[in-house]
């Protein structure tokens, strides 16, 4: 029963999901609390660097859809930190009295570079976490140990 | 802890005057680290802190070599293009 096919793919889902939700959180399911340290601050620092430097505004896909299909690996929260800034933008636009975070030229693009990139290597975590957990299974002779 | 974290993020709501100057490639530097940091965590079979700074610490130079190598080529190039 531990080494159903079923509970295999729903400890993956929550392995690969916790991963998202949180740097570093697969690894410390995983047990490598070492490794979800090291991540956590690595890539939280790396989102906070391009925060710090272009503000809360680069996160934002109706200026740069790109940058922000890379900057949704960091979290789940950064499609709600998205989606506000994106409306706020559009209200601005129709109503000129209302504000925005508006980041323009350098600091916008360090700051998408810097969170991009986090992103990215959550992504990574992600994939390495889900990696790590389905040969864990297989070697504990999960699928008949094949 | 990660509600905090998350709510000090979105404080910072005003982006920093930073200008186009030689100092500005420094920042590539931060993001090499955390690259090589975040990379080398993922690859190293055991983390030992030794092997783990030492893997993490060849990889960063690497990186940094490789770009200040490249950048040297399109310098040559577009002084040969536009000289």
């Amino acid at each position: 029963m531990a080494h159903s096919r079923g509970n295999n793919i729903l400890f993956l889902a929550v392995v690969g999901l916790s991963a998202w939700l949180i740097p570093g959180a697969g690894h410390l399911i995983l047990k490598e609390k070492k490794r979800a340290v090291v991540i956590f601050v690595a890539i939280l620092l790396t989102f906070g660097i391009g925060i710090y430097i272009g503000s809360i505004g680069v996160v934002n896909p109706a200026t740069s859809m790109l940058s922000f299909v890379g900057q949704v690996g960091f979290s789940p929260a950064v499609i709600f930190i998205g989606s506000y800034n994106a409306a706020l933008l559009e209200n601005a636009m129709q109503e000129s009295e209302k504000q925005h975070f508006a980041v323009y030229g350098i600091p916008n693009e360090i700051g998408q570079i810097y969170t991009s990139t986090a992103g990215l290597l959550n992504l990574l975590c992600v994939v390495n976490a889900v990696y790590v957990a389905r040969m864990r299974w297989l070697q504990e002779g999960g699928e008949g140990g094949s | 802890m990660v509600a905090e974290t998350f709510f000090l993020l979105a404080s910072f709501t005003v982006p920093e005057r930073l200008g186009l100057n030689p100092l500005t490639l420094l920042l590539l530097l931060p993001l090499i680290a955390s690259i090589s940091i975040v990379y080398k965590t993922l690859k190293v079979p055991r983390m030992q802190t030794g092997v783990f700074i030492k893997e993490t610490v060849t990889l960063f130079f690497s990186i940094a070599v490789f770009i200040v190598i490249t950048a040297l080529v399109l310098f040559l190039l577009a002084w040969w293009a536009t000289g």
